[in-house]
């Protein structure tokens, strides 16, 4: 996973002319393992039947 | 006449003196531009100052109010608006280098509303760069100070907006809420700070990339609950130019907001929220939570089943949506960030798309275990925040001390300063922080309350009353002075 993340970051590093250093590249690997590690447990909930939500609906209103 | 307390002045106060022509719009808006000009060179809340057309504006006002057109409780108010909403004619920055000469050419609606209100704009307030953050340290346009403890910061990103309410440099301010970037200043500062039901508010005019475009909202800053509930009035509604605002009807905010709260029952939230606080906030709330109760109202514990999936679900809404608006500015002017959000901008190209719909789909099961709870319930209570105002230093190292451990202050996710305010990001409830005491060092403690999808007029009636009964308005801060700042 550290070196895909690390390859995806270097690919935009070049097309979106960062200037990154060797030690930013590094940096933003750790942040991204760590985002990637807060978000895993998204993927362990069962979601059938669950659509997304794409507006914040606020039609139902309590009486 | 009396001699004026400026220190002291409310909107509700001040319009009925406007109203009885007591008071002058174009002296209220110099006593204003006055107090700016002596306190902002030590507080920097403001980044720019539109001196000359609020004079101009005031002029208009005084003219209109003595041929009898008095508009209503806005008229002749003073007010500052957060950088990252549009203003015509006016630099808007977002607290960015990359917008430090952009000057539009239209007012965001909620501008527009407040200025046909009667409301006098004295300038934009700092925040932090592209509302990405909770501390008001910007590179480019200097740190805002808190009025309580100049060493310390406002919190943020509407950090600009709330030092300048605290210290009385405007009567009110509009902020925008991300994450808890109204509510997390407002509790540091001691303001109330409320964010209305996602979509209430129409967020046209918004400068993209300050927020998610789902999790976002614009807020109010002011010195009292009646104060936001009159400000409410004149910004909330439906707008054909913001296809995320809602048709809701608006009703009257402030119509039921001194009715007793005898019965109600209010929501303290059991798993989430005690083991995150320190000790001096936790008590404050307790004591909140007590005097509540004494109001006569109910308290009854709920949980959330997936509270603990929120700040993911967050995380990935506003970066997601957010990085997606700054992509061609990163492109053309990388430079024109500072290294650390350049940084984050980064990872958050990283989140994959299924990653983003599989939040959306969380959240809504998020959103549908709170409806439930508002089955049962009138309105939550929470602390707003877990800590109070950290240092300037503590901010820059990215640590705090509390009860004695070292905590850091940006874990991944979410930041500790909104733990206790995403999660109406998330679901888009209406939520207010007021103050509800003090720590040891005289820094002002906040209590949140939330309640159902737009109920607003109850959040106002239960905060109003505890605010009359608590009345911790009174105590303000000392006028700022140089020699305070190291």
């Amino acid at each position: 996973v550290e070196a895909e993340m690390e390859e995806q970051i270097r690919k935009l590093n070049a097309e979106y002319g960062f200037n990154l250093s060797e030690d930013e590249i590094k940096l933003i690997v750790q942040q991204a393992e760590k985002t990637e590690r807060l978000l895993r447990p998204l993927n362990e909930l069962d979601l059938i039947d669950v659509m997304p939500i794409l507006k914040v609906e606020k039609k139902k209103v309590k009486k | 006449m009396k001699p004026i307390d400026i220190e002291a002045m409310t909107i509700g106060a001040v319009s009925r003196q406007i109203r009885g022509k007591e008071l002058s719009p174009v002296e209220l808006t110099d006593l204003f531009l006055q107090r700016i000009k002596k306190l902002n060179p030590v507080l920097n809340a403001y980044v720019t100052v539109t001196e000359e057309r609020a004079r101009a504006d005031a002029k208009g006002a005084e003219k209109e109010i003595s041929r009898g057109r008095y508009r209503g409780p806005l008229h002749g108010i003073p007010f500052s608006i957060k950088d990252n909403l549009v203003t015509e004619g006016i630099r808007t920055t977002a607290g960015s280098k990359v917008l430090a000469e952009w000057v539009p050419d239209h007012d965001a609606t909620v501008v527009e509303r407040l200025r046909k209100a009667g409301a006098i704009i004295l300038g934009k307030a700092n925040m932090h760069e592209w509302a990405s953050g909770g501390t008001t340290i910007n590179p480019y346009y200097g740190t805002t100070r808190n009025p309580w403890d100049l060493n310390r910061v406002p919190g943020g990103s509407s950090g600009g907006s709330a030092s300048a309410v605290a210290a009385t440099l405007c009567l009110g301010s509009i902020g925008t809420d991300n994450a808890g970037s109204v509510r997390n200043p407002a509790s540091f500062c001691g303001t109330v700070g409320l964010k209305a039901t996602y979509g209430r508010v129409s967020r046209f005019g918004d400068v993209p990339g300050t927020g998610g475009f789902s999790s976002d909202h614009f807020g109010i800053f002011s010195k009292s609950i009646s104060d936001c509930a009159t400000t409410l009035q004149a910004i909330a509604g439906h707008d054909p130019r913001d296809p995320l605002s809602s048709e809701h009807p608006v009703g009257h905010f402030s119509r039921h907001i001194a009715k007793s709260v005898k019965g109600l029952k209010f929501g303290v939230l059991s798993g989430y929220f005690e083991d995150k606080v320190a000790t001096e906030v936790k008590t404050a709330i307790d004591e909140a939570v007590r005097l509540l109760h004494s109001l006569g109202m109910k308290r009854v514990e709920f949980s959330i089943p997936h509270m603990d999936l929120i700040p993911a679900v967050q995380t990935v809404t506003s970066r997601v949506e957010n990085v997606v608006h700054l992509m061609p500015h990163m492109k053309s002017r990388p430079n024109d960030f500072s290294r650390p959000l350049l940084h984050r901008l980064i990872g958050s190209l990283m989140i994959p798309a299924s990653t983003y719909v599989t939040a959306q789909r969380v959240r809504r099961t998020i959103c549908e275990e709170f409806e439930k709870a508002f089955d049962k319930l009138d309105v939550i209570v929470t602390p707003t925040t877990p800590i109070t105002a950290p240092t300037i230093d503590e901010c820059k190292e990215g640590f705090v001390e509390i009860d004695g451990k070292k905590i850091a202050l940006q874990p991944a996710g979410v930041s500790l300063g909104t733990t206790f305010t995403v999660p109406f990001n998330v679901t888009g409830l209406p939520a207010v922080s007021l103050c509800c005491g003090f720590s040891s060092s005289g820094l002002p403690i906040g209590l949140q309350i939330v309640g159902g999808n737009f109920e607003e007029s109850r959040v106002f009636q239960v905060a109003h009353a505890y605010e009359q009964a608590a009345r911790w308005f009174e105590k303000r801060p000392e006028s700022p002075k140089n020699g305070g700042v190291r």
